[in-house]
């Protein structure tokens, strides 16, 4: 009997402990939540936001390279496990771009995560401690918005006519679509307001950037980075005299280093990216890019840009019936940087701009490049829309341009079909989770 | 005189009449048939009483009469009841034997209790050790259940050895929570997590856009010893696991392991030993000159007519998966015990090659269980099993890099020469890497060190003439290190620096999971004078769970050094997992003479998984069972039993871990550090999904139950389905969880068991099951969304209101169309044991009718022209082109080839054994053997299906949510043959 009370005085205890046990918030162990980041933020913390939006624009850059570079002709994409990069891509057969898959919704996606990393910046700045002045509220601002206008645009590249969402701050109430002009007038416009916002952003930056900007890591030379898009943004516009006012406050220099510029940083640190766009020579069909022959047949002799950015293989490569003897080398190593945008682009821009009304100054910007490549002068007065666009494929090769270019002078019918049924896309459908 | 009255009388006798009382007493001993050893806790009852005892632990028993002659029933859950007519007070001894059919079993209705399956109200399955292991040596737990429960899907994710299995119970129970049952070992919640090695980090395989985890890991229920196992139970829906509360909506599954017997020490010794083999090789394509050139190009022509002239085309796939892996395993096992002491005490190995080089499994398992008697009326249990096993599972599945075995095999010609030189591997100059070179020199290794351990006390507080109370106290602990070491050398093709790789990989990790449960139960008896039992029951439940995984990567690698210390470059991620839950339990049971069995409970659960981590959730249940045999107005001499019953329930599934949260996680950026958000955006306003069940049938037992039928329907709603919603990406978000929907299953179970011949020579048993479900989403609050695969094009899962949760759609000339669905048409299991003196043979066939998969294996070898049916043409409806050609002539056109068909119908297992006879016996070893069996066994021997591929039973994406039946170059299948030997002293 006595062995029998211990028990039930146990077993009362134990009931009685579970009746009075109440549970208490486990919270999330494994990151900061987003509310924490918003009210009360560090100045440190402000820091690895802006670390994390560096970070999060080169997330799925790879996807976005490979889309506008194949669906331009510049490279195959080949993969042994995923078919759709030399199928949907190029339009083979009866395949077309799907809403729903990875190259439609991967950049997309991703840039707009970009997108939200810095409006999560501008919510959490007033609220820091120790606060910003207001000269560092501003220039934190404009690079906030010069970073969203840069990465809106490259969605818009994708979408075409099909528009983009511009405004994006409240996830629970987006805004509309916008259709294209305005959409490009959007971003002009928030590129606009960044360049003002930097204007007021005294003399530094109150945080670090990578080595990506070491040339535009103040307010006042970040905003030439900013007056560069604004003359990319403004080509598209078709505003010739707004290019060469945004080139104006650009670096723009048809003297300086071609390759100034701002670029995507990568290295082999643990946790850090590789450039997606670099591929071993000789690779094999699991992953290679192969150049598009024309790029070598329609190149002129001795044009030093095409033997810089590809690469002769040992042996061809066929894969679904696609085949080609170059490798894209446009990078050296798995760490090389990736240009955003560089001098190069500008000079053309500029003879761009200037082609109908100052045919020499064009002249003068397209022998610089043509220069650089080891080409000699073009003929005087030769400078058209043919020449802009054949320098602009070559210097500007696997940066993300030819598409949108060929597109934006109506000759997407020029670019070459590899296979009878190949298509050539004009813009990707918007993705089917957008729900319009 | 009515029965109530002459009740008074007797209870009046007994108080008046002590003395008369004591002299008509009934004394005996009760004894267990199968080894003459007293048997403790058999029911004797005086029929039509309610008058009885249950015998001690010696198994005596003491039963007051006043009137004779009487009838007494002696039962016992597992043993043949028995009736014996008594004339006068006297000593009655009694043998019960144990019971062979069903129906006389005992199943758990309760967390602290069981009950009759003639009285039970719900169907539930079970199953005894003789059936788990009897006819052949399974590798893991859950691959001992395939075909043996109606109504639970048992499938493997891959060939490779050491699990990887998915079970679920009537159909999809959730989207994106959990779907796999709750696993539980003498009251002990297990832990049945799968934890990826990181090979995501090489194969890139999530690259795509595909948030699932591809690397295939195992689930841990494989660390338990399937010879361990006395018996299993499964609760498959809400009806009967409503008692588990919020942790049992894919159902329960109870598993009670051996225990000792009063008496002499047992020792069983079994060994087994065999081979497995894969049971399915595709094989070559048919080449030749013309065809090596539309696929390859001109310049490999040279490379094929060399080869083919010099007799060197070489089968890699036969070279790859063409191996006997060696088959070991070894279990002992000893058992009894004294006066107060019981304990069974087992070992077991068992070492297993995989049929690809380097693969494997190994594990050894160690348990003691140990009963104590601390008082007539206090008894304790404690049961413990460590578990150390080790599992290499090679490198397969999707990639994106084309470096896995299985993806790297799609573009490997049979005139290329990889084989090492000097030991020197040749780079594969067709692809990104070298088969035979990532076979012989990647490690993906698997180890579990695990400690379960258990403590059940049970104390009868009182006991009376009418009424008894119980306190039953349960405690677990299960805790294991689980470690992964994916190694990937510099040396490897894809790693070496020169053609661009990372300088090799060393991704290691560690998780550490701690789970704690806690129950304390009152259970209290009353039985009125009109023989109305009451059981009541009345406890409280905690759980606790907490898990926290590291898993560090490198690159980099030095000197063939695989410390993480020795690399150039480390990440490291930490993710932790912590979650406690408290919960309530009340049940009533209501048992009229076992003609009517009611019963209602309530379980109340709150959870930190929740956003109000004390709100209480109430799951019902309530149940009725009628055996309309017992009513008295039926009298068969054929049909023995007929119940009908009814059960309903609610169950719930509590948000996962982190689903209210929007988090940030860490990055780096050319040495800047910075967060950034993980893409999930967290819902304040989640909550749990709620299951409700409901299930009718009826169980028929003819010729003294030789035929047992037993049919059951059910319908089981899933509301409030928690899903991963994709949201608008331009918010900045991928997915968001949400409570988006209702989904409803509704199904049939058909279970036929006979005895069709039985002699002493020669007898049958046979078990038929059929089972079927069907799923529709009947209601969805968001937009139709695809998941679960890789897109329309190829082939996707599509969650959308009014169509079958597993549909299968896809592009098509009409745009995108239903192709397929992945739930099966209907299942069945034909299980057969026959006994021809000493032989005994078992087998059971189990036959899957319909149900597809999303086939993209095919798709990667025709887009390197290595198919094997590439040239077959019997897929063009036009007659024209061959099979590769075809499919790819409908990529981008039509999804339509990649889903096929993944009907099947298997010999899951086979056994025939010999029994040596006492005569025998008595010359061997001076007659000390009490038995030994000897035989051959084999798991999926037969295979019949017309499936492009090696099985149709596969699954890139593991066990989870609904994505099963997804097949990207996996590990292929393998059959297994077996000799055993089993000894008995």
């Amino acid at each position: 009997m006595k062995k029998l009370n211990k028990i039930l005085m146990i077993g009362g205890l134990g009931l009685l402990a579970f009746s009075s046990c109440t549970l208490d918030e486990v919270g999330d162990l494994n990151g900061p939540t987003i509310e924490n980041i918003i009210e009360s933020s560090t100045r440190g913390d402000i820091q690895d936001l802006v670390g994390g939006v560096l970070n999060d624009m080169r997330i799925r850059l790879g996807t976005y390279y490979d889309d506008v570079g194949v669906i331009g002709r510049e490279y195959y994409r080949f993969s042994s496990s995923d078919p759709r990069f030399t199928s949907d891509l190029l339009g083979k057969g009866a395949a077309t771009l799907d809403n729903n898959t990875f190259y439609t919704t991967g950049p997309w996606g991703a840039r707009y995560g970009t997108v939200k990393s810095a409006n999560v910046i501008l919510q959490a700045i007033p609220n820091t401690t120790p606060t910003y002045s207001a000269q560092e509220l501003s220039a934190i601002q404009g690079f906030a918005k010069t970073i969203q206008a840069y990465e809106l645009m490259l969605n818009l590249n994708l979408m075409y006519q099909n528009g983009i969402r511009v405004d994006v701050s409240d996830p629970q109430n987006l805004g509309p679509f916008l259709g294209y002009t305005e959409s490009l007038g959007a971003i002009s416009t928030l590129l606009d307001d960044a360049a003002t916002d930097l204007s007021a952003g005294g003399s530094a930056f109150p945080f670090n950037m990578t080595d990506g900007f070491v040339d535009f890591n103040t307010p006042t030379t970040f905003r030439e980075f900013n007056r560069g898009l604004a003359a990319r943004v403004a080509m598209y516009e078709g505003d010739s005299a707004g290019v060469l006012s945004a080139l104006g406050e650009s670096f723009f220099d048809l003297a300086g280093d071609l390759n100034k510029g701002v670029y995507y940083e990568y290295s082999s640190n643990g946790g850090d990216l590789f450039n997606p766009m670099f591929f071993p020579e000789n690779a094999s069909t699991a992953g290679v890019r192969i150049v598009q022959p024309s790029f070598i047949t329609d190149a002129e002799t001795n044009d030093a840009r095409v033997p810089n950015k590809t690469f002769l293989r040992d042996a061809p490569l066929t894969l679904d019936d696609l085949t080609g003897s170059y490798d894209v080398f446009r990078y050296e190593t798995n760490v090389s940087s990736i240009p955003m945008i560089r001098n190069e682009e500008l000079i053309l821009l500029y003879a761009e701009a200037n082609m109908v009304s100052n045919p020499g100054d064009a002249e003068t910007a397209i022998n610089v490049v043509r220069n650089a490549a080891g080409l000699g002068d073009v003929a005087p007065g030769s400078v058209d829309e043919d020449r802009i666009v054949y320098e602009r494929r070559y210097s500007l090769y696997a940066e993300g341009h030819r598409w949108v270019d060929m597109r934006r002078f109506d000759r997407l019918s020029e670019l070459p079909i590899d296979r009878v049924d190949d298509d050539v896309w004009v813009q990707f459908p918007i993705p089917a989770t957008e729900n319009q | 005189m009515s029965k109530a009255l002459s009740l008074k009388l007797f209870l009046f006798s007994l108080l008046f009449f002590p003395l008369t009382a004591v002299s008509q007493q009934i004394t005996g001993t009760v004894t267990d048939g199968t080894n003459n050893q007293p048997l403790p806790g058999a029911n004797v009852v005086v029929k039509g009483t309610s008058t009885g005892t249950t015998s001690d632990f010696d198994g005596n028993y003491i039963v007051n009469v006043s009137d004779y002659p009487v009838t007494l029933q002696f039962s016992l859950l597992g043993f043949e009841s028995q009736e014996v007519v008594v004339e006068a007070a006297a000593t009655v001894n009694v043998t019960l034997q144990e019971s062979t059919t069903a129906l006389s079993e005992v199943v758990i209705t309760g967390l602290a209790t069981s009950i009759k399956r003639s009285n039970a109200a719900n169907s539930v399955s079970s199953i005894s050790a003789e059936k788990l292991t009897g006819t052949t040596p399974p590798t893991t737990l859950d691959g001992a259940l395939y075909g043996k429960f109606t109504g639970a899907i048992v499938s493997a994710n891959s060939g490779a050895p050491g699990g990887g299995l998915s079970v679920k119970m009537r159909g999809i129970t959730s989207i994106a929570g959990n779907s796999q049952p709750l696993y539980i070992v003498d009251g002990v919640y297990i832990d049945n997590s799968s934890i990826a090695a990181g090979l995501n980090t090489v194969s890139g395989a999530a690259a795509g856009g595909s948030a699932s985890n591809q690397d295939n890991p195992t689930n841990r229920i494989a660390d338990i010893n399937p010879d361990d196992i006395e018996n299993i139970e499964i609760l498959k829906g809400a009806s009967a696991a409503a008692i588990y509360g919020s942790r049992a909506s894919a159902g329960v599954v109870i598993i009670t392991t051996k225990r000792g017997k009063r008496g002499d020490t047992k020792i069983n010794l079994t060994q087994s030993v065999g081979f497995t083999k894969a049971i399915n090789l595709l094989g070559l394509r048919d080449y030749n000159e013309q065809r090596v050139e539309d696929s390859f190009g001109v310049d490999a022509v040279a490379d094929f007519i060399d080869a083919r002239d010099n007799g060197r085309l070489i089968d890699y796939e036969d070279e790859l998966f063409g191996e006997n892996g060696f088959i070991n395993n070894t279990s002992i096992s000893a058992s009894g015990g004294g006066e107060t002491t019981t304990f069974y005490a087992g070992i077991s190995h068992l070492d297993e090659e995989g049929i690809v080089k380097r693969t494997g499994y190994e594990k050894t398992s160690i348990r003691l269980n140990l009963g104590q008697r601390i008082t007539d009326n206090i008894k304790l249990d404690i049961n413990s099993n460590y578990i150390r096993s080790s599992s290499d599972r090679g490198f397969f599945n999707n990639d994106n890099t084309g470096t896995t075995i299985g993806v790297s095999l799609t573009s490997t010609t049979p005139w290329l020469d990889l084989f090492p030189v000097n030991g020197v591997y040749p780079d594969n100059p067709t692809g990104a890497s070298n088969v035979l070179q990532t076979r012989d020199l990647v490690t993906n290794n698997e180890k579990n060190s695990r400690f379960i351990t258990g403590g059940s006390l049970n104390a009868n507080l009182y006991k009376g003439e009418k009424s008894d109370l119980k306190l039953i106290v349960k405690a677990g602990l299960d805790t294991y290190t689980f470690v992964t070491r994916a190694i990937f050398p510099k040396i490897l093709q894809f790693e070496n620096p020169d053609n661009g790789g990372v300088g090799g990989v060393s991704a290691q990790g560690t998780t550490r999971v701690f789970n704690t449960n806690y129950s304390a139960f009152m259970v209290h008896n009353y039985t009125t004078d009109s023989d109305l039992n009451f059981r009541t029951q009345l406890g409280v439940t905690k759980e606790n769970f907490d898990r926290d995984g590291i898993l560090v990567t490198a690159t980099g690698l030095v000197s063939g050094q695989t410390n993480l210390n020795l690399a150039a470059n480390r990440n490291t991620v930490q993710n932790r997992l912590k979650q406690n839950d408290l919960g309530f339990f009340v049940q009533e049971e209501l048992n009229y003479q076992d003609k009517f069995i009611a019963t209602v409970g309530v379980r109340g659960d709150k959870s930190t998984n929740n956003v109000d981590v004390n709100k209480l959730f109430y799951y019902p249940k309530a149940s009725l069972a009628v055996n309309v045999n017992n009513l008295g107005f039926w009298e068969s001499e054929k049909i023995n039993q007929l119940k009908l019953r009814v059960a309903y329930g609610e169950a719930g599934n509590f948000p996962f871990f982190g689903a209210n949260t929007t988090i940030y996680t860490n990055t780096t950026i050319d040495g800047l550090s910075g967060i950034t958000l993980v893409g999930q955006l967290g819902n304040e306003d989640i909550g749990p999904e709620r299951q409700k069940e409901l299930e009718l049938g009826f169980d028929v037992g003819a010729l003294n139950n030789r035929i047992g039928l037993e049919f059951t329907y059910y319908k089981k709603k899933v509301d409030d389905l928690i899903i991963q919603s994709s949201i608008e990406p331009s918010s900045g978000f991928t997915s968001k969880v949400v409570n988006v929907g209702n989904l409803e299953n509704k199904g049939v179970e058909i279970a036929l068991n006979a005895t069709p011949y039985e002699t002493d020579d020669f007898s049958w048993n046979t078990n038929v099951s059929y089972f079927k479900n069907q799923s529709e989403i009947t209601k969805l609050n968001v937009p139709a969304f695809n998941t679960g695969a890789f897109g329309a094009t190829l082939g996707t899962f599509r969650i959308e209101e009014g169509k079958s949760a597993t549909q299968i759609v896809g592009i098509s000339p009409d745009g995108v169309v239903v192709h397929g669905d992945a739930e099966a048409d209907f299942q069945m299991s034909f299980q057969n044991s026959l006994r021809y003196k000493n032989f005994n043979l078992s087998f059971l066939f189990h036959w899957k009718k319909g149900g597809d998969n999303i086939n993209l294996t095919s798709l990667l070898t025709d887009l390197n022209g290595t198919s094997h049916d590439y040239d077959t043409v019997d897929l063009d409806p036009a007659g024209a082109v061959g099979n590769g050609p075809y499919r790819l002539s409908q990529l981008g056109v039509s999804a339509a080839p990649f889903v096929e068909d993944a009907s099947y119908l298997r010999l899951r297992e086979i056994g025939l054994y010999y029994n040596f006879t006492d005569e025998v016996l008595k010359n061997i070893l001076g007659g000390h053997l009490e038995s030994i069996r000897v035989g051959f066994s084999g798991t999926n021997l037969i295979n019949i299906f017309d499936y492009n591929s090696y099985d149709p039973e596969v699954s890139n994406f593991g066990s989870g949510g609904i994505s099963t039946g997804v097949e990207v170059t996996p590990f292929p299948s393998s059959k297994r043959l077996m000799f055993n030997l089993s000894v008995g002293l």
